[in-house]
């Protein structure tokens, strides 16, 4: 036994290593998978489109912390109904809602039939690549502290690429506000909101606060909180629902 | 037993799992690992969990699908894989499923995309059938994980299959 110690050990070394090595390649699959995990959650609840703060600035009838923005607060009557709209500015049906419905949507605000809450989501940044949706909302609600959120807001769907993706630069978002007749020292102070990216916060929180009361697309119209459904919709459909859902 | 051609017949049967199984994993991660704040809404539309935890799950989601993907590619740690695997195609089922008898109109997100659509644009029948397919996959590789062409075998020998 003693005499030929080297014989076991070669007959050792020559035997596969099947334990320590599995267990090594499982360390390290299990570490690749936990690290890449942990990037991934990192990297994507720090990509932005997720929620913020709260802390952020509320632009002019804004409900509150992601809450919309009430575009006829002055007009709304007691009992009329509250129709709340869920949009994105590069949302192209929402651009042909806007075509087809725009006007008889604000002017039952504006004569007060209504209550009009506007939320600008802008979850399709993320589908599109782009950051031209909440760049456009914290726009609009710049246009808001000025009292012209539904001109700027109807600006901004007017000049709808015709190709979804094409975004709108900032230059574009700066036109739209002259054009929804904001002057003067009005719009010193638009720029100076828009510049400073004042309500970019507040429109992070919009469309978060939608994602959590359950809308994942736009336009969704709602009118005192019932969906209404987008295939029925016609002009006529929207007045006797306003008219039946009016106290 | 039909011994020998028996068990490659269903080593092959099992290869065939595997690569069907991984493949799909592998494409569903890929697609949406880029796009973590879709894949985040994709989760949220199903309306199941808590929003800031749908979110770390859209976030996770593609790279463990990607990586449980390669190793039912490769056939390497299969059975464990397959557990895994089988047990993201209940959840996927158990969300679809959920969603479906909701009354929700969501594509599921599984490819990328995701998030709410036209009532008759959805599939929730076909996805639902695809899961259960991807699952029976899942199921073999679980109860026999040895494979044609599995690094497990070379690597490992016989025993671990």
């Amino acid at each position: 036994m003693t005499s030929r110690p080297d014989a076991s050990a070669k007959i050792k070394a020559a035997a596969p290593k099947q334990g320590p090595n599995r267990i090594l390649i499982g360390g390290i699959v299990a570490a690749v998978a936990i690290l890449g995990i942990v990037l991934a959650v990192i990297l994507g609840s720090s990509s932005g489109s997720s929620g913020t703060s709260g802390s952020s600035a509320l632009p002019q009838g804004a409900t509150g912390t992601g809450g919309g923005i009430v575009a006829n607060a002055s007009t709304a009557k007691a009992g009329a109904p509250t129709l709340d709209l869920y949009e994105d500015f590069q949302c192209p049906v929402c651009g042909k809602l806007e075509q087809v419905f725009g006007q008889q949507i604000s002017s039952m605000a504006k004569a007060g039939d209504i209550k009009l809450v506007v939320h600008m989501m802008s979850f399709l940044d993320a589908k599109l690549g782009n950051d031209a949706s909440v760049r456009a909302a914290a726009a609009a609600a710049c246009a808001a502290d000025q009292g012209k959120f539904l001109d700027y807001h109807g600006v901004v769907y007017a000049n709808q690429p015709a190709q979804e993706g094409a975004g709108y630069t900032d230059a574009d978002l700066m036109g739209f506000a002259s054009k929804a007749g904001i002057s003067g020292s009005a719009l010193t102070t638009w720029t100076k909101c828009f510049d400073a990216r004042t309500h970019l916060g507040y429109a992070k929180d919009v469309e978060t606060a939608a994602e959590k009361a359950g809308v994942f697309s736009t336009p969704t119209l709602k009118l005192n909180g019932k969906d209404l459904p987008l295939q029925q919709l016609s002009q006529q459909y929207l007045t006797d629902q306003v008219k039946a859902a009016t106290k | 037993m039909a011994s020998r051609r028996g068990e490659r017949r269903a080593d092959l049967v099992g290869l065939v799992a595997r690569l069907a199984l991984g493949g799909v994993l592998v494409v569903a991660g890929g697609l949406k690992v880029a796009e973590p704040a879709q894949s985040a809404m994709a989760v949220r539309a199903y309306q199941l969990l808590p929003y800031d935890l749908a979110g770390v799950i859209g976030h996770a989601l593609p790279v463990v699908e990607i990586l449980l993907g390669l190793l039912l590619l490769a056939g390497l740690f299969t059975r464990v894989a397959a557990v895994l695997g089988g047990l993201l195609m209940v959840a996927f089922e158990i969300g679809i499923l959920s969603a479906w008898a909701r009354g929700l109109s969501i594509d599921c997100g599984c490819f990328g995309g995701g998030g709410t659509i036209a009532a008759s644009q959805t599939h929730y029948l076909s996805e639902v059938l695809r899961d259960a397919g991807l699952l029976l996959c899942a199921a073999w590789l679980t109860v026999r994980p040895r494979t044609a062409y599995g690094l497990d075998h070379r690597l490992f020998g016989q025993e671990h299959a």
